[in-house]
């Protein structure tokens, strides 16, 4: 198995994933649905399984072989957060950002010869970022749902249990995030926290959401504590894609 | 819930007070004293802090310890410490970590966090288990990482290949005045540097760009690896990558167009060996990339004064624990790469790595259980 049979294996995954996608919304019962999303989680770890036979080692060494652990993870991690939660549009997100980086990988083939430096060979890389990934897409669904509920905060709260439980998963998903970076952190030099500018804003970040979920528990009035998501979002895009263009941010350790 | 009427909000007027003035009192001493020094707070004075805190817990429920663990004053720090943060991304160069109102604030989250925990143990049933993991492990960790980091101490030792060193410097830069020795030494047996393989790749001669331009093609020179660049056949025929010499690979060009063979050695030189590229015409030629460190790792023995010793090896991403002491894989000489004869490590000495340890894998549980359980009501 090498590389130039992806193309085989990632359009058949996209295809069954896809297709699971869509009987999970049309179809009466799931299990269709959950049938197809499993299938194609069979057939990309076939894939895997056989890059890393045949290479003799686990495939964790160029940055193309990480975007290629992106892509099965996330659907993993969407798909166990489906079965729990059953937010049928978590499965369609995914699907669609486990494609972005299968596209990555076929439309930019040199990256699967740029080697990953040592700094990066860690167990951790992986989860780190996938975790992350998971929790942009549960806050950025709370913010949308905080301006419907605004909107209609007069009538009725309708939206605020499923506000309140988007912002506890994503932020949970943050912490992990955060603590398995915190734990490579020490074991690759020496300081669970250094301060570094992407640490700061995520550091941020993680503030506002907890100024939200604790004024909740305080029972704010919703009017004011419901803008905090927005805005708790934009710091989340700062750290996510804007520190590398901060001033403070120069010599970061984790520009790239 | 909402608007529980006029009681809540007095009592938080009263802590938004509360914390302006030591905020303010924050600000006073940054103006008369300067800055924090961090090595103030070093052993026994953490502890005797950590145990003065720990009195909380024994405090009997009443006004006093409600008034400590109040919700409102959770969300004041917290408001407090998103701004500090902000001040800190946004203003380069800054000191908002040493700066006492920084102090300040962090020791009433302390304190804020402990009182709250110790109201819930005085009620404790199953139910509040996630909370107090998440609560007492960002405690532990606040406490270990923060307080306790003054205890920490960090140097780098330059080791030889073959030799024993107790000396160390803080800087990193090993001036020799500024050896200091250490209670813990390290004997480098070996130190290995395993490499990606070198890259080839056509490049002009005038400008030292490689081709295609703009989607430059380098392939990695392994044996019988072949790559088609811009009209050429580029084949690796044999490679020779002898210790102390630099990768030399034998490679055959063929022009597509004539069929012309073109043949020679082509290798990117090292300290000891100077570069070689083969010449295709007058404006292009064949040339090698250094190759790029894989993982590099030292073979060590570590002794401490207290008697103990412990062999293994040392790389990036993994260090050697012994007793309260880590020790990474620094650097070595990369002039010389492969050849290097000496490996420099990073030691730190952090007494308070298990507590952070044991703080951090409560809070991924209590990660966990949050998103397990959600937050619906």
């Amino acid at each position: 198995m090498s590389w130039s049979h992806f193309i085989y294996f990632a359009f058949g995954s996209l295809t069954l994933w896809s297709a699971g996608v869509v009987s999970l919304y049309r179809a009466k019962s799931t299990t269709a649905g959950k049938t197809l999303i499993l299938a194609g989680v069979l057939l990309f770890s076939v894939f895997i399984a056989g890059l890393w036979i045949a290479q003799g080692h686990p495939p964790l060494r160029t940055i193309g072989e990480t975007r290629l652990w992106y892509s099965f993870f996330i659907i993993i991690v969407g798909f166990a957060t489906y079965l729990h939660w059953g937010y049928k549009w978590l499965m369609g997100y995914s699907t669609l950002v486990s494609a972005v980086f299968i596209f990555v990988n076929l439309l930019k083939p040199e990256i699967h010869t740029t080697n990953l430096m040592p700094a990066l060979r860690s167990v951790w890389f992986v989860p780190h970022v996938t975790v992350y990934i998971l929790s942009y897409a549960m806050l950025g669904a709370a913010t949308i749902a905080s301006f419907v509920a605004l909107k209609e905060l007069r009538s009725n709260q309708r939206l605020m249990p499923l506000i309140d439980n988007l912002v506890y998963i994503g932020f949970g998903f943050l912490m992990m995030g955060m603590l398995m970076g915190a734990i490579w952190a020490k074991e690759a030099w020496g300081d669970y926290w250094s301060w570094d500018p992407k640490e700061v804003w995520a550091f941020i970040t993680a503030t506002a959401y907890l100024i939200y979920i604790h004024s909740r528990l305080r029972g704010y009035p919703l009017k004011y504590i419901l803008w905090l998501l927005p805005v708790a979002f934009i710091l989340l895009m700062i750290t996510w894609i804007g520190v590398n263009y901060l001033p403070a941010a120069q010599g970061s350790i984790h520009v790239y | 819930m909402v608007g529980e009427g006029k009681r809540k909000r007095t009592i938080a007027i009263e802590e938004a007070v509360v914390t302006a003035a030591v905020v303010s009192a924050g600000f006073a001493l940054q103006f008369t004293l300067g800055s924090f020094d961090k090595a103030f707070l070093a052993f026994p004075v953490n502890i005797i802090a950590l145990a003065a805190f720990g009195t909380l817990f024994f405090i009997k429920r009443g006004k006093f310890l409600s008034r400590l663990s109040s919700g409102s004053l959770s969300v004041i720090l917290l408001t407090l410490i998103l701004f500090s943060t902000l001040y800190m991304g946004l203003v380069p160069g800054n000191r908002v970590k040493l700066s006492w109102p920084f102090i300040l604030i962090y020791l009433m989250t302390l304190i804020n966090i402990t009182a709250v925990i110790s109201v819930h143990l005085k009620s404790f049933s199953k139910k509040s288990i996630p909370f107090l993991l998440n609560h007492f492990g960002v405690l532990i960790l606040l406490y270990a990482a923060g307080l306790g980091s003054a205890d920490k101490s960090r140097y780098f030792m330059r080791v030889n290949e073959g030799e024993v060193e107790w000396r160390a410097d803080q800087s990193g830069f090993g001036a020799r005045d500024a050896l200091k020795e250490l209670p813990i030494a390290i004997s480098l047996k070996n130190f290995e540097i395993e490499e990606y393989p070198p890259k080839l790749a056509i490049i002009e001669r005038a400008t030292g760009e490689a081709l295609p331009k703009g989607r430059p093609l380098l392939f990695p020179a392994e044996l019988n690896n072949f790559a088609q660049i811009e009209g050429w056949s580029i084949k690796v025929d044999s490679l020779k990558y002898l210790p102390r010499y630099a990768p030399t690979a034998y490679v055959l060009v063929t022009s597509q167009g004539t069929n012309d063979t073109l043949r020679g050695w082509v290798s990117c030189g090292n300290h000891f060996q100077r570069h070689k590229t083969l010449d295709i015409n007058e404006n292009f030629c064949v040339a090698m990339t250094f190759p790029e460190p894989k993982a590099y790792s030292s073979d060590v023995i570590v002794y401490t004064r207290s008697g103990k010793e412990r062999g293994g090896i040392v790389m990036v991403n993994s260090p050697l624990t012994v007793g309260s002491w880590k020790i990474y894989q620094h650097s070595y000489d990369t002039q010389k790469g492969r050849d290097s004869q000496w490996s420099r490590f990073e030691l730190v000495y952090d007494p308070w790595f298990i507590p952070a340890l044991i703080g951090i894998i409560m809070m991924i549980a209590g990660a966990i259980t949050l998103f397990w359980k959600g937050g619906a009501r």
